[in-house]
């Protein structure tokens, strides 16, 4: 790999090797759960619903 | 039992409202009042265990983001502790994935790789992509800050350990890996912080040109987000791959958008360092006039930042470059101010430079 041999880094960049991207974080929503478990309530009613029209 | 009934679903209420209002105030950035209403929750207290899990997985992000690590590592591991215990598969991974990213930060690198695996093993068990791809990600961050955490001082990318080397082969096939799957999810924001991160790895070793083909994928996504920060970012490490190419031109011009973007983005340590590398790049092009320019610009911000490190290497940078142009008043001027500063900030090497 082509490299001059003129430079030292140490002496010409701030950085540390590199700027890095941020990390991901893993996000556990209180909000999207409950959205989630209203969500599967009103699906299992209807799901209920359903079968009793079904079996009229 | 009416009665006992009706205080649990009060305080079930009372709890989910505050998680709620902790929730709301940490995604606009407020991670300080957020952990603040996510205790209260707690206090009250909840039955229900995936909302304690959310709860704790939410205030070890905050106090993530707060740098302070010690408690985030606290929080993170209640959450992998009830996760474990009600053995909620999904929940587990990603209290995981949240510890290993802690521990990376702290240095506790082994017990990282442990976490990381697991993250791993539970998204592949599930057939969960995103987790596996994210795993993966976090793996490459463990392994590439533990390679630079051996040994820094002095050595030149490509040059170091082969305990560092063999560290950032490592992060770089764990970024290989995780490309292939974000690639095939159609995840480009996820290419895009993979690609700044390889490219960085590539860099630390010594394939220059494998480091700027990254950036410049970096650099493309950033664009199609309009994401000005990581653009900045992705034209910092061009420039500085472009050094270690010898294309001091284009390192030149890629400084030059950085400096652009810094300003835009007003933040001052980052012009500051843009100043820095563009009067040090100029100098490698032995245009001694222009790299004045900027390292005056460089210092006067480091003086308004208070940086004395910063300002000791402008002055250092200063008395260089007028030594070349064979301005010796001025040239001892900041030699001068560098010994001056070195002494102040305990800096023996520098100390022993500007002596000589």
């Amino acid at each position: 790999e082509a490299k001059s041999s003129a430079v030292a880094s140490s002496h010409i960049l701030h950085s540390d090797g590199g700027e890095m991207e941020p990390e991901t974080m893993e996000m556990k929503s209180v909000s999207e759960y409950f959205t989630k478990m209203h969500l599967d309530s009103v699906m299992s009613r209807q799901g209920g619903k359903q079968r009793e029209a079904d079996t009229c | 039992e009416e009665q006992s009934f009706h205080v649990r679903y009060r305080m079930e209420v009372s709890c989910l409202e505050l998680a709620l209002e902790g929730e709301r105030l940490c995604k606009v950035g407020d991670y300080r009042a957020g952990v603040s209403f996510f205790e209260a929750a707690i206090q009250v207290g909840t039955e229900d265990l995936q909302v304690l899990s959310a709860i704790y997985s939410q205030i070890g992000n905050a106090y993530f983001h707060l740098h302070d690590y010690a408690k985030a590592l606290e929080f993170h591991r209640h959450d992998l502790t009830l996760t474990r215990t009600v053995g909620d598969l999904l929940g587990e991974a990603k209290a995981s994935g949240n510890l290993g990213n802690t521990l990376k930060v702290l240095g506790r690198f082994d017990e990282a790789v442990v976490c990381c695996q697991r993250h791993l093993d539970i998204a592949r068990d599930i057939n969960d992509k995103v987790g596996q791809a994210r795993a993966l990600y976090n793996f490459g961050n463990v392994y590439h800050a533990k390679g630079k955490s051996i040994c820094w001082s002095g050595a030149e990318p490509g040059d170091f350990p082969e305990e560092v080397m063999l560290a950032l082969r490592e992060a770089a096939e764990y970024y290989e890996a995780n490309l292939a799957i974000v690639k095939e999810l159609g995840d480009r924001a996820a290419q895009g912080r993979t690609y700044g991160n390889l490219g960085n790895t590539y860099y630390l070793l010594g394939n220059f040109r494998k480091a700027v083909a990254s950036h410049q994928q970096r650099l493309l996504i950033a664009k199609e987000f309009g994401d000005r920060s990581a653009e900045r970012r992705a034209y910092c490490n061009l420039g500085n791959a472009y050094i270690f190419l010898g294309e001091f031109e284009v390192a030149a011009e890629h400084y030059k958008r950085t400096l652009q973007l810094a300003r835009q983005l007003k933040d001052r340590a980052v012009e500051a360092q843009a100043c820095y590398s563009l009067g040090n790049t100029y100098t490698l092009l032995q245009d001694y006039e222009r790299a004045i320019d900027y390292h005056l610009k460089h210092l006067i911000i480091a003086q308004d930042l208070n940086d004395r490190i910063g300002e000791g290497r402008a002055c250092w940078s200063l008395g260089n470059a007028y030594t070349a142009l064979g301005n010796h008043d001025q040239a001892m001027h900041f030699a001068e101010k560098h010994l001056e500063i070195c002494k102040e900030t305990g800096d023996r090497g520098g100390e022993l430079t500007a002596r000589m």
